[in-house]
């Protein structure tokens, strides 16, 4: 039992859970809550993974970003009708069949191909390559990036201004 | 030995309770949410086989993908605010507007 | 192309000309009058190129390949000039154009656009008739054949409001088709037998012993069968009293003078031909004969005066017949002639009195003489000339019939046409009589006809005249072959029948309604036209009209029923297919996670 084995199996557990606890809460507060720790769960495996600057930027916008502002949103939608939102599911039979059904096809083919099980030597610093590749070879996906953010911006705005 | 395999078993674990929660969740809100972790699971398995193939590509791709995921959560959400202005609702089912 | 077969084909352009001027051209033909004198004009022209046609005997031949194929046309178009078309050129022309003339002044009361319209197919019909009589082979015949019966229809049906009128040209057109398609199917057969069309060819086969085919009978019959169609013998006949729905000029010209005798000139082209045939020619006699004296017993109790001139023509036309299938064709044809001159005469006669006394009933005119003198003297000339009596143009013709059934042995069709011609001067003076003497009826002023009309009648009446006394002087050749007797017993029936009907129409001796009574059947049989009408609809109303019904079922509940089916089976697929479309995204995202699982399932079988 290496201690990279202990580490994966806890984060593991932790991330199943907190992801079951995301789809499963009545409470959709807490469900967001829960979410934050699923992705700060992701972001160890991103660690476990040899990638610490992944692991930074999962924590920056994912943790922080993505989560702050469904917590907006929730409070904005609660205030406006007054209440706190129930969250019931349903049909949850169904889902879970069909969710069950995808995982086993999934898998199915996961454990039929030919996978190693053996990590390579880690590179250089990933870091550094990543920034050298982004201003290199994926220049231009890096400036499409920024024109698609620009433009969620803008979409952002205009729906959220309401009538004029 | 904790090798590819897992942590594209993990990833496709994650995968599938995001699926169950697009499925099954009443609130909008409640369906983004869902759909993040599926997104998750994407850059787990990303991540994972960029370590193991020893391929930068991967890395770059889950860059993109989270910064193209929070674009889109922004603009879903204002979406959701704005038809929750005008129908005083975000339930699910109430929004079949397109039906046949 | 030397002038000798130019001046044919300006004889038969002339009125196609006019026809398409006419039929293109509308507001020329909307004119009314200005299409009458571009079609009399032209016929006019054609009238005088058919006179030195015939004048200078010319004897031509000329076709033009039409469909080609490998050793030589399958089909051409031309024309055969010789004395038998030469003759058909002038009396076509002829009659043509004085019924033309005459028709400006019987129309004049139509409105201008239909007595355009009226003209247009005369030009047309005109056109038709004269490529028939110079078609050099059966398929050009057959053509305008078909163009001549379609101009019939046109020209009968011409007051097509009139629901009577319109029955009857389709009648026509039913009847004549019937004997068209023996026609085709005889000229067809005879093709693939012998591998042409042409009479040339034919005739030359014909001589040569060449001709051995089997079945030459049945073919010859199935030709045959156009003519008892088009020139209404029996059983085919029953279409030409109903035709007479037209007006009275188209009467005149196409079922008495021209169209109906397109039949006879048939056989009498294709004599070579039916002369290797002789059982054939010997039933066309038979049935000439027969139909002759049908016709004439008809006659006798019809009050319509256009009726009773059409069962005259049916009769005359079943003596044509009997002298082309006796192998006298010569007299047939010559018969043909004089008759389509008296014909026309007693059409446009009857024309001017029905157009004076307003109606056709004989019963309701009477003392004519007095208010129309000229029309009443050329309508007992034409009489006299249908009567037989000398010298007047019928007899010659008609005692030449005579003497040739006589000459061919045929002594029962002999006696059939001897009855037919005392039948014949009978019920013709009983309409003279009947119309023109005795007392007048009050109602209505009648007056005698426009000149315009007048014209055509003398000039007819005059020709009728001359061209007797020609016979009588020149042409002898029929003469000295029949017997003696032939010629005292031919105007001994026709005294007979004049003097019958003195006394029963004229003089009141002989009542007429008591010999009706003692002749009974035969009278209740020839009034209701010994049934054969009554027959044709029957059969058209169960076998034609039933089968259309079992198709209309057919239609409406297979065809239609399929269609509908499939319809409401697609309609119904529809509606419970859009409950897929529930508007819900989460739905939606299910069927994402079913096609995928779809594609797993479809990826491991394709693997294996």
């Amino acid at each position: 039992m290496t201690l990279e084995t202990v580490g994966f199996w806890v984060v593991a557990v932790v991330l199943l859970a907190s992801s079951l606890a995301v789809v499963l809460t009545p409470n959709l507060f807490h469900a967001v809550l829960y979410l934050a720790a699923a992705l700060v769960a992701t972001g160890v495996i991103f660690l476990l993974l040899d990638q610490p600057f992944l692991f930074a930027v999962q924590l920056l916008l994912y943790a922080g970003g993505v989560v702050t502002i469904v917590v907006f949103a929730i409070m904005l939608t609660e205030r406006l009708v007054g209440e706190r939102i129930r969250q019931t599911s349903r049909h949850l039979v169904n889902g879970a069949i069909v969710a069950a059904a995808v995982f086993a096809g999934v898998a199915g083919f996961l454990l039929q191909a030919p996978l190693t099980t053996v990590r390579p030597q880690p590179a250089a610093d990933a870091t550094v390559a990543i920034g050298r590749a982004l201003v290199g070879p994926f220049a231009v996906t890096l400036l499409l990036l920024g024109v698609l953010l620009v433009t969620a911006l803008l979409g952002a705005l205009h729906f959220a201004r309401g009538e004029e | 030995m904790i090798g590819l395999p897992s942590y594209l078993v993990l990833a496709a674990l994650v995968f599938s309770i995001g699926l169950f929660g697009v499925l099954t969740r009443r609130n909008a809100v409640g369906i983004l949410l869902g759909i993040e972790l599926m997104l998750n699971a994407v850059n787990i398995n990303l991540v994972a086989f960029a370590r193991f193939n020893g391929d930068l590509t991967g890395l770059i791709f889950t860059l993109f993908t989270i910064s193209i995921t929070v674009a889109e959560i922004a603009v879903g959400l204002a979406i959701v605010i704005a038809i929750f202005r005008v129908r005083r609702t975000v339930e699910a089912d109430r929004l079949d507007l397109l039906r046949g | 192309m030397t002038a000798d077969v130019l001046l044919p084909l300006l004889v038969l352009a002339m009125p196609f000309v006019s026809f398409v001027l006419l039929a293109v051209v509308g507001p020329l033909r909307r004119t009314g009058r200005g299409a009458g004198v571009v079609s009399i004009a032209a016929i006019a022209v054609s009238f005088v190129a058919a006179l030195v046609v015939w004048d200078r005997g010319i004897v031509a031949a000329r076709t033009w390949g039409w469909i080609p194929a490998d050793g030589g046309p399958i089909a051409t178009v031309g024309v055969l000039v010789d004395p038998l078309s030469n003759a058909m050129l002038v009396l076509v022309t002829l009659v043509s154009l004085l019924v033309q003339i005459y028709s400006l002044a019987y129309l004049a009361d139509e409105r201008r656009a239909p007595l355009g319209r009226y003209y247009t197919y005369q030009s047309l019909f005109v056109f038709s008739m004269l490529g028939l009589v110079l078609a050099p082979g059966f398929l050009q015949m057959f053509i305008f054949w078909e163009l001549v019966g379609l101009c019939s229809y046109l020209l009968i049906g011409f007051w097509y409001e009139r629901p009577a009128a319109a029955r009857a040209a389709v009648k026509a057109f039913w009847i004549t088709k019937l004997g068209d398609v023996g026609f085709i199917v005889g000229i067809v057969l005879l093709w693939s037998a012998t591998g042409t069309f042409e009479f040339d060819d034919l005739f030359e086969k014909a001589q040569a012993n060449a001709l051995a085919v089997p079945g030459l009978a049945a073919i010859m019959f199935l030709i045959y069968l156009g003519a008892v169609g088009k020139s209404a013998q029996f059983p085919l006949h029953v279409w030409l009293p109903d035709a007479m729905e037209g007006p009275t000029p188209v009467s005149a010209l196409i079922h008495a003078a021209t169209m109906v005798t397109a039949g006879v000139y048939m056989v009498t082209r294709t004599e070579p031909l039916f002369a290797l045939v002789p059982e054939v020619l010997t039933l066309i006699a038979w049935v000439g004969a027969f139909t002759a004296l049908l016709a004439a017993t008809m006659a006798c109790v019809e009050g319509d005066i256009k009726r009773v001139l059409a069962y005259s023509t049916v009769s005359q036309l079943g003596y044509m017949m009997a002298a082309a299938g006796a192998g006298a064709s010569p007299a047939g044809f010559l018969h043909l002639l004089t008759h389509g001159l008296f014909k026309a005469l007693l059409f446009l006669a009857a024309g001017a009195v029905i157009h004076a006394a307003g109606t056709n009933d004989i019963f309701r005119m009477g003392g004519l003489f007095r208010a129309m003198p000229h029309t009443a003297i050329v309508f007992v000339v034409g009489t006299l000339a249908l009567a037989g009596v000398p010298p007047l143009a019928g007899f010659f013709s008609k005692e030449a019939v005579l003497g040739g059934v006589w000459e061919a042995h045929l002594a029962v069709p002999f006696l059939m046409l001897a009855l037919t011609a005392l039948l014949t001067a009978f019920y013709m003076f009983r309409v003279v009589f009947v119309t023109f003497f005795g007392r007048a009826h009050a109602g209505g002023h009648p007056h005698e006809a426009p000149w315009l009309m007048r014209g055509p009648l003398w000039v007819l009446a005059i020709l009728t005249v001359v061209v007797g006394i020609r016979l009588a002087l020149g042409g002898g050749e029929a003469h000295e072959e029949a017997p003696a007797w032939l010629a005292p017993l031919s105007v001994g029936l026709a005294a007979a029948g004049f003097v019958l009907a003195w006394a029963m129409y004229q003089r009141g001796a002989i009542d007429p309604a008591r010999v009706a009574a003692a002749l009974a059947p035969l009278d209740y049989a020839a009034r209701r036209r010994y049934g054969l009408d009554a027959l044709y609809a029957g059969l058209y109303r169960g076998i034609i009209l039933g089968f259309s019904r079992l198709i209309g079922w057919i239609d409406r509940y297979f065809v239609d029923g399929i269609l509908n089916a499939l319809t409401a089976l697609t309609l119904r697929a529809g509606d419970s297919l859009r409950r897929m479309q529930s508007g819900r995204a989460q739905d939606y995202v299910y069927g994402v996670a079913f096609g995928m699982l779809l594609l797993f399932v479809c990826a491991q079988l394709w693997r294996r």
